[in-house]
């Protein structure tokens, strides 16, 4: 379990990281989400205490990253692909990572094999290709066992199948009771791996629950609905307690109710529908709703941008 | 959040794999795979061995046939080769230490010790027994490896000679001192290139500069800089009196100058130990 209380980090004028709160609990997924800059990487180093908080505190299983006698047996942690001497071999530093914790070479092997790297095991790091070097990033995190794994942007670089094999991964070890913690600004990886999700921008939280929630509480569901006697259904619908826009001429977009209500009205009332798709809002919205006061770079829309088409995979995720 | 309002947890993590807690003794076993691990070091240990045997015959055959006048017997090889030699020993402690900042490895390091300065004083451990061990071997080597050159040299080999023990005494000291010097260096600058340059201006340039500008204040400083102060340890009575006469200033007795060197080291290292626990890494 990480616990953040009001961890802040300055960095001359700018503010990183704004007093930020939250827990992440075992067991579970826990997506850190958020656009560049705001902040995800460097709470991620503080947690391991690489990075020194200006103000607040973090703790890991109760205590200082620092205080424990066995820090890669309670974290481990995927930072950057590079965190590592491009003249040694990827077993060579897996060997000495192990040492400062007297982990035996089996063990060094189980994670070379566990995350695909036999091959290349005895090659320079140096030579390693951006997915390479992320999948012994992990072999690293694994080395200690650790009850808490956070990873940042572990899916850069790797190749589908590669971030297929994240997923399970992730998903398979916060079922063994493990602590989760992924950063990513995919919002479409998020709504596959995370249970839960921690949504930032500009240094600060700004969701702290299940996905699912995050979701529903961005615009809710919308149906859209078309009819030659649009007039006539929306007068039905509002009255029936539904927000209506006419988006077109026989064209309505509905919220506030569902599917089921709007074709039995229609039916009662003799109203003919042409079409009737409920297109459930995505993690994307959501995440483009929470974050749009809160990017540190915005770019400008070209043509007309829409958040509403969300991949069948999002919608199958929140669903 | 608070607990209370955690989903109910169906597994308990129970880890499976032996791990140990985190020691210093690991951090040194650490250091030393990482040591031993990265070809750069290695070439450089390899480079250093053959500068020092290379020069030795070099030394002893110039001498023989009248070219160079290096004095006699080992002695004074030893002072010809501490000057290429600490060369190569400082490239050695700045590399050990500014490579892991510009290959971001020392984030991985940290990870694993997060109490940092263990793993600046494992890491100085590892080196100054490195270097002193090939001081030693490459003494040894030396001394083999000039055999031919021996009797026209009159070389003896006698530790009772105190000259002969200090010089034999104080080059693996001295190069010791030279790495962990340079070591500190390259963890308060953090960057290979710029911790190299940094060094190696400092021993071969400036020190040797300085000592010849005539100004007052150059001549007080001049003599208890790093490498001027702590090479007395291995110059003969000879070189001792030729270098005091070149110059005003403080003469320091030969061990004096060496803890001088030490003063150093240790006092850089400390600023080192102390800037690694406030910086991010």
């Amino acid at each position: 379990m990480i616990q953040t209380h009001g961890l802040t980090k300055r960095y001359g004028s700018t503010t990183a990281v704004d007093h930020m709160s939250f827990t992440v609990q075992p067991g579970r997924v826990t997506g850190f989400l958020g656009p560049n800059g705001a902040g995800k990487s460097t709470t991620m180093r503080m947690i391991v205490g690489l990075d020194r908080p200006t103000e607040g505190s973090v703790t890991v299983n109760g205590r200082r990253y620092a205080d424990h006698q066995a820090p890669l047996q309670e974290v481990g942690v995927l930072l950057d692909a590079k965190a590592v001497h491009t003249g040694r071999s990827a077993r060579n530093h897996l060997r000495a990572m192990a040492a400062t914790h007297g982990i035996a070479t089996a063990r060094v092997d189980e994670v070379i094999e566990m995350t695909g790297l036999a091959s290349v095991a005895d090659k320079r790091v140096g030579a390693f290709s951006l997915g390479m070097g992320q999948r012994l990033g992990i072999a690293s995190a694994l080395l200690g066992d650790p009850q808490t794994l956070i990873l940042d942007e572990p899916v850069n670089g790797l190749d589908p199948e590669g971030v297929l094999w994240v997923r399970n991964l992730t998903k398979y070890l916060a079922s063994q009771g493990r602590t989760i913690f992924l950063s990513s600004h995919l919002m479409s990886e998020m709504a596959l791996t995370a249970d839960h999700l921690i949504v930032v921008g500009r240094g600060h939280v700004l969701a702290d629950a299940p996905v699912a929630d995050v979701i529903a509480g961005a615009h809710g569901s919308k149906i859209r609905v078309r009819s030659p006697r649009a007039d006539d259904l929306e007068v039905l619908l509002r009255r029936d307690g539904a927000s209506v826009i006419a988006t077109e001429p026989g064209l309505l977009e509905v919220s506030g109710t569902s599917a089921e209500r709007i074709g039995d009205a229609a039916a009662s009332a003799g109203l003919p529908l042409h079409e009737l798709t409920p297109f459930g809002s995505s993690l994307e919205d959501a995440y483009l709703q929470l974050t749009a006061d809160e990017v540190e770079y915005h770019s400008t829309p070209i043509g007309t941008a829409t958040t509403t088409g969300a991949s069948p995979a999002i919608q199958g995720a929140s669903r | 959040m608070t607990t209370t309002t955690a989903p109910s947890i169906p597994v308990r993590f129970e880890p499976t794999v032996a791990v140990r807690p985190q020691t210093f003794g690991r951090t040194v076993h650490a250091e030393w795979i990482k040591f031993w691990t990265v070809r750069s070091t290695v070439w450089t240990l390899i480079a250093t061995v053959s500068v020092m045997v290379g020069i030795s015959v070099l030394a002893a055959w110039g001498s023989t046939s009248g070219a160079v006048d290096a004095g006699s017997g080992p002695i004074n090889m030893a002072l010809l080769l501490s000057a290429g030699y600490q060369l190569s020993v400082a490239v050695l402690g700045v590399l050990t230490i500014a490579g892991e900042y510009s290959t971001g490895m020392i984030r991985s390091t940290l990870a694993a010790v997060p109490r940092r300065v263990p793993v600046l004083a494992a890491k100085a451990l590892v080196l100054s027994g490195v270097v002193a061990g090939i001081s030693v071997v490459s003494m040894a080597l030396s001394y083999v490896a000039t055999m031919p050159w021996h009797a026209t040299l009159h070389t003896t080999f006698d530790l009772t000679d105190p000259l002969t023990l200090r010089m034999t005494v104080g080059l693996p000291l001295y190069l010791v001192a030279i790495a962990l010097f340079a070591f500190a260096i390259g963890a308060l600058i953090r960057n290979s290139a710029a911790a190299l340059t940094a060094v190696i201006a400092l021993l071969l340039v400036v020190e040797n500069v300085l000592m010849v500008i005539p100004l007052r204040a150059v001549e007080l400083i001049s003599p208890f800089l790093p490498s001027t102060a702590g090479r007395r340890v291995l110059f003969d009575a000879e070189t001792l009196t030729a270098t005091d006469a070149m110059t005003k200033g403080a003469h320091l007795a030969p061990w004096l100058g060496y803890g001088v060197l030490v003063v150093w080291a240790l006092v850089l290292f400390a600023l080192a130990a102390m800037m690694l626990r406030r910086r991010d890494a």
